[in-house]
């Protein structure tokens, strides 16, 4: 018989986030058109949130009967790189709309090869300036995407 | 006769009519390629500037990108685990392993080659019988269509991974992802808070692109130190022996692709996801278990999604009616041309019938010489160091999200998307079945909806419909017996 895996970090906490999320969900579904008919409008969500809420509790039952591994015995979850990695792309999307696709996307990109890849800056540079250039010239004049403009910097791109 | 062949091989000696596929079928590649750079978008760029030319040479322009780009998705599902259009999702479950194996080349070419095949066998299938075919997809209704939903959606056991709870979670939200927006029925509110930008649902490219593209790239992190895998390219053009080992196999996946690729509404995505689950089921003893980089789980889906090209075309110029979204993108060009497609277009017009016919075959040919021969800069790709390639798929995943509705918001949800992706990745669930969930859940929706309004919510009514028309029979008892299939009840009777 197949050994089952231990529980990974965090696991238990995500597994009751899942069933939380569900009942919230199945909540929501359940208030579009209650169970006034079998064509309604709420009828679908109602059964796709209901499964989520069965298989939920499945698996937090699982994560509940597994034992937990050791500390260290395993790469976390949310190591200190993911999290600022996480944390750039945050400030990336949510600055876009501000300033503009391409600033935005020259400093994460500067910063998420100087970060990551840790070589010289020069390179980090040129690369920067390469992608955004393919980028330009593929999406705004080969395919005529409207990139965003951002509000601050009015016809900055 | 003579007509029809002279039309037939039209494109095939005229120069301007080849440079023109080549161009397009080349330019559709990288299109697809692309995640957010969609085929639907660059065909309807394509007519704002086409429109002023000879009717041959749109069409031979527009051919050429929708056969490269439904082909072209399978390129970065393989090298990034990044499906470049829905129609590679299923490619991405075994293409990717078999790159992360140093097979990346074997891989592409593999799926180039039978890609054309499905391809081809889709045209054949357009040339000998476009009206039979368009005849028996018309007769398709509500029900029908929620049966093949819900075939599909059984795919969730061949997804789901190491555990089957977390498989039906995946589909169930993917779903629930899909209900988002207004009613399409009755225009009422689903999950929408209000909000304006929620009316307006989510994207199924959205979601693809943040679960798979946005994720991986978060997932990708813990792998920076990792020795980059050095790609062999020593196979490129496939074995004879798996070419007849998988012969059976992709005929039956092109059956697939072209009946799905005919059915109005449908296209390549079904097409691939059940030509994979067909796999699946079909091969209990594949050399190399499914989800690790089984051949069989690579050449189905991409044989049925350019099968489904040819498919596509039959009830669009047979009945006037879009087998999926770039069809109905064409329909309009033909339109613009002063062609009428629809049942008098094989009558008033065969020169054009069968000079698609003819176009789309070339379009194929090119697509293997294009396909054969870019592999090497292609797997660059997966040997560039993930510090590098990491940034890169979040501002491409940016721009391709923001490109298909010039939409800031949908940044954010693919953020979201990935980071939640991320978790569930980490924990065991295959992300897979969410985008199946997405693209199933309003068809099954709707059609369900629409099959109880028909049978007036009468239930006995609603379950008599399903046994008592003959395609509704025949798609129920398959359901039924791939339903069945799943027990374990099955699984033992089968090992006694």
């Amino acid at each position: 018989m197949k050994e089952r895996s231990p529980l990974r970090p965090g696991e238990l906490v995500f597994a009751i986030l899942l069933a939380a999320f569900s009942a919230l969900a199945l909540w929501q579904a359940y208030r579009i058109s209650g169970f006034t008919g079998l064509s309604t409008p709420g009828i679908f969500p109602m059964l796709a949130s209901a499964t989520m809420l069965i298989a939920s509790a499945f698996i937090l039952a699982d994560a509940l009967s597994r034992r937990r591994i050791e500390s260290g015995a395993q790469t976390p979850v949310l190591t200190p790189r993911l999290v600022v990695f996480v944390a750039m792309v945050a400030a990336y999307v949510f600055a876009m709309p501000w300033v503009g696709f391409m600033l935005s996307s020259a400093v994460f990109l500067f910063a998420g090869f100087t970060v990551l890849w840790r070589r010289s800056l020069l390179v980090s540079l040129a690369l920067t300036a390469g992608t955004l250039a393919v980028i330009w010239i593929v999406f705004r004049l080969v395919f005529q995407v409207v990139l965003p403009r951002g509000t601050l910097l009015q016809g900055f791109l | 006769m003579e007509h029809m062949l002279a039309n037939i091989a039209l494109s095939w000696f005229d120069p301007s009519l080849l440079m023109l596929t080549a161009l397009g079928t080349l330019a559709g590649i990288y299109v697809g390629a692309i995640p957010g750079l969609s085929v639907t978008m660059a065909t309807s760029i394509l007519i704002s500037f086409t429109f002023r030319w000879e009717v041959n040479d749109a069409l031979a322009l527009i051919a050429g990108v929708f056969v490269g780009g439904v082909y072209g998705g399978s390129r970065t599902a393989i090298l990034l685990n990044i499906p470049g259009a829905p129609s590679a999702i299923a490619t991405a479950i075994d293409g990717y392993p078999m790159a992360r194996k140093g097979e990346a080349g074997e891989a592409i070419g593999l799926t180039t080659v039978m890609s054309v095949f499905g391809g081809l066998v889709g045209i054949l299938a357009l040339a000998l019988f476009a009206p039979l075919i368009a005849g028996f997809a018309i007769q398709f209704n509500s029900r029908d269509y929620l049966l093949l939903g819900l075939i599909g959606i059984l795919l969730v056991g061949s997804l789901s991974g190491e555990s089957f709870a977390k498989g039906a979670f995946a589909g169930a939200l993917g779903v629930l992802i899909g209900m988002v927006g207004l009613d399409p029925m009755t225009a009422e509110g689903r999950f929408t808070f209000g909000s304006i930008q929620l009316m307006g649902g989510i994207p199924y490219i959205v979601a693809m692109i943040g679960f798979f593209g946005v994720a991986e790239a978060f997932v990708q992190l813990h792998n920076l130190d990792r020795p980059v895998i050095r790609q062999k390219i020593t196979r490129i053009i496939p074995r004879w022996s798996d070419l007849k080992r998988y012969f059976a196999l992709v005929l039956r996946c092109s059956g697939i692709g072209t009946i799905i690729g005919a059915l109005p509404g449908t296209g390549g995505d079904i097409a691939a996801l059940l030509a994979y689950d067909h796999a699946k089921r079909s091969t209990p003893d594949p050399e190399v278990p499914f989800g690790e980089g089984a051949k069989e789980g690579l050449v189905a889906p991409e044989v049925a999604n350019n099968a489904a090209v040819g498919g596509a075309y039959v009830p669009m110029l047979t009945l006037g009616i879009p087998g999926d979204a770039v069809t109905a993108v064409i329909i309009g060009a033909l339109f613009i041309h002063g062609l009428k497609p629809g049942p008098l277009l094989l009558v008033e017009t065969p020169h054009l019938f069968w000079f698609i016919v003819g176009n789309l075959v070339l379009a194929n040919l090119f697509l293997l010489i294009f396909g054969l021969t870019g592999i090497r800069i292609f797997t660059k790709i997966v040997e560039c160091p993930k510090a590098i390639l990491i940034p890169l798929i979040i501002v491409f995943s940016a721009v391709g999200t923001y490109a298909i509705q010039n939409n800031p918001t949908h940044i954010l949800w693919m953020l979201g998307f990935g980071v939640i992706g991320y978790f569930m990745k980490t924990y065991g669930f295959q992300v897979g079945p969410v985008i199946l969930g997405v693209i199933l859940g309003p068809m099954l929706d709707e059609n369900f909806r629409r099959a109880m309004l028909r049978a007036r919510g009468d239930v006995g009514k609603f379950l008599w419909d399903f046994v008592s028309h003959p395609i509704s029979l025949v798609l129920t008892i398959a359901f039924v017996m791939l339903l069945l299939s799943q027990t374990p009840l099955w699984k033992r009777w089968r090992l006694r």
